[in-house]
């Protein structure tokens, strides 16, 4: 950049510091911002792919769950999964196979297994989690009638249990409940965990020391490259977004931070994604469809020139307001044959900063300036609405598609929840 | 495609430390698409950087190597100034080449 865009910046940037964000610069009309004559944008057509179908494969062939849970609430339905009811007569004292409960009690394949959350006596395998109780001594301190109902709806003794109902949402049959209560009965020792490392409740913390924009330690550094050459390649009408955009680094100082936003037209939340998507339809009759290599791309560089800029979702209108208070909402319900919200684990009143097996629950705030991510384990760039997606599966929900009302109402929430985090993107994570 | 490598390359006490980190797929011949089908075998297999112009590091690489492969080493008795190229080529006969000045 020549030094005479760089003195306009500053000349911007200092009446905007006197000005607030009223201010508005007439070179550059074009661009969208806060409280401005509106950005042209598509408005019929969905911004992603319909029918939506979930990913197979991640792109370096990671995969992606494939059942679908129809009969369980997710966030675009409420009120489908069964509701609560007393379990099933059963005979005391309840009889099982305690080894083939070790077994299920264990399994990853099934439900996740006990250990994601419980420590389970001596015969506990590695990295068990700390959500839940300690229950080396269950055995010793519950008795069989407690167990079964406990095992197969926690609810019905503790309305707070974040504990899946396993029988009642039928992750497990009612025979393989009695062998698990057959092995809960086994446990009656204490059992302390001695390496520091092993122990959930002693276990550091990770700390995510990648320089996530040094282009040799982040892949998704090389997204930030090609998001340019989209910003300047000519679109499908022959008209490129730096036909508009002369100046973006001046432009998008700060665009990124104030999304997502409110649109009026659509009545609901548009993420930068599917803004870039309906923009590009308006404008360079280009078709970015959200999560396309391209579409990611140029997330990725827009958000990148907002680095360092703090978050700041501008909630002043009505629709604004309904919308947050809708994803405050959405983030407390339920979903899934795991029945779980996203408070019950990304919060500090419930269960973040502990250990789901191996896996560390982070809290919401300080969790999403960094997106588009790279996520080591995946092989993938993800936005943050791919992120939401697999929350969704993580928990044996149906996700939405990208473009979803209720995900834009969870990203502005979340917004809210980092305001003044700085942008920091493309990220890395594992 | 953007620019298919990335390269850094600074004096660390007598030594260049250099990183490279390159964009490939590095398929196995293994992984399955979103069909069903073997996504066919596609990697880098031969790697070779060179110290202004002599020959310093000659690598053999197979599916082993994970996507977008990292590659750090140090180059003893470079000097700051001096060039440093790394290129490297496929099974598919594709090639890709970047060089750096090492940085004091």
């Amino acid at each position: 950049m020549s030094a005479v865009p760089l003195a306009v910046g500053f000349l911007i940037a200092s009446l905007g510091a006197l000005c607030g964000s009223s201010f508005i610069n007439p070179a550059l009309s074009a661009q969208p911002a806060t409280a401005r004559s509106a950005a042209p944008l598509e408005l019929e057509k969905p911004a992603s792919a319909r029918p939506w179908q979930r990913y197979k494969v991640d792109s370096q062939g990671s995969s992606w769950p494939q059942t679908q849970w129809n009969n369980f609430t997710n966030l675009a339905n409420a009120g489908v999964s069964p509701p609560m009811h007393a379990a099933p007569a059963f005979s005391l004292p309840v009889e099982g196979d305690a080894e083939r409960g070790r077994l299920l009690a264990y399994d990853r394949a099934r439900g996740g297994s006990c250990v994601v959350c419980h420590i389970m006596g001596k015969t506990t395998p590695a990295q068990p989690g700390n959500v839940g109780p300690d229950l080396s001594t269950v055995g010793a301190t519950r008795d069989d009638q407690f167990l079964f109902n406990y095992v197969y709806d926690p609810r019905i003794y503790n309305a707070k249990s974040i504990m899946p109902p396993w029988g009642a949402f039928g992750v497990y049959r009612l025979d393989e409940v009695r062998d698990i209560v057959a092995f809960l009965k086994t446990l009656k020792e204490p059992y302390a965990i001695t390496d520091k490392n092993e122990n959930p409740n002693t276990r550091p913390a990770p700390v995510e020391s990648r320089d996530n924009l040094e282009p040799t330690e982040n892949p998704a550094m090389f997204g930030l490259d090609s998001g340019r050459e989209v910003f300047t390649r000519k679109g499908a009408n022959g008209k490129s977004c730096a036909a508009c955009h002369s100046a973006p680094e001046i432009a998008f100082k700060t665009w990124a931070a104030r999304m997502p936003r409110y649109e009026p037209r659509l009545q609901r939340v548009l993420g930068v994604e599917e803004f870039i998507t309906r923009h590009a339809r308006a404008t360079t009759a280009d078709e970015m469809l959200m999560q396309s290599n391209d579409n990611v791309a140029l997330s990725i560089y827009l958000h990148n020139l907002a680095n360092g800029a703090g978050i700041s979702p501008d909630l002043s209108s009505a629709g604004a307001r309904a919308a947050l208070a809708n994803g405050q909402t959405l983030m407390k319900r339920k979903v899934g044959q795991l029945n779980m919200a996203c408070v019950d684990c990304h919060t500090r009143e419930q269960h973040a900063n502990k250990w789901v097996r191996g896996q560390y629950l982070v809290e919401s705030k300080g969790t999403t300036a960094h997106f588009p991510t790279w996520r080591t384990s995946r092989g993938d760039i993800w936005d943050i609405r791919k992120r939401f997606q697999w929350c969704n599966v993580s928990v044996r929900a149906n996700e939405l598609p990208p473009d979803a009302k209720q995900y834009g109402d969870i990203e502005l929430a979340l917004a809210a929840l980092n305001k003044g985090e700085k942008i920091n993107s493309p990220g890395i994570r594992h | 495609m953007a620019e298919p490598m990335k390269i850094r390359a600074k004096m660390d006490g007598d030594a260049a430390d250099v990183k490279v980190l390159m964009s490939h797929p590095m398929e196995t011949g293994q992984r399955k698409n979103e069909k069903g089908d073997l996504v066919p075998m596609h990697f880098i297999q031969s790697v070779i950087a060179t110290h202004n112009g002599k020959l310093v590091l000659d690598a053999q690489w197979s599916q082993a190597v994970a996507r977008n492969p990292f590659l750090g080493f140090r180059v003893k008795g470079a000097k700051a100034g001096d060039k440093i190229t790394v290129s490297w080529t496929d099974t598919a006969g594709d090639k890709g080449s970047i060089d750096s000045v090492v940085a004091a």
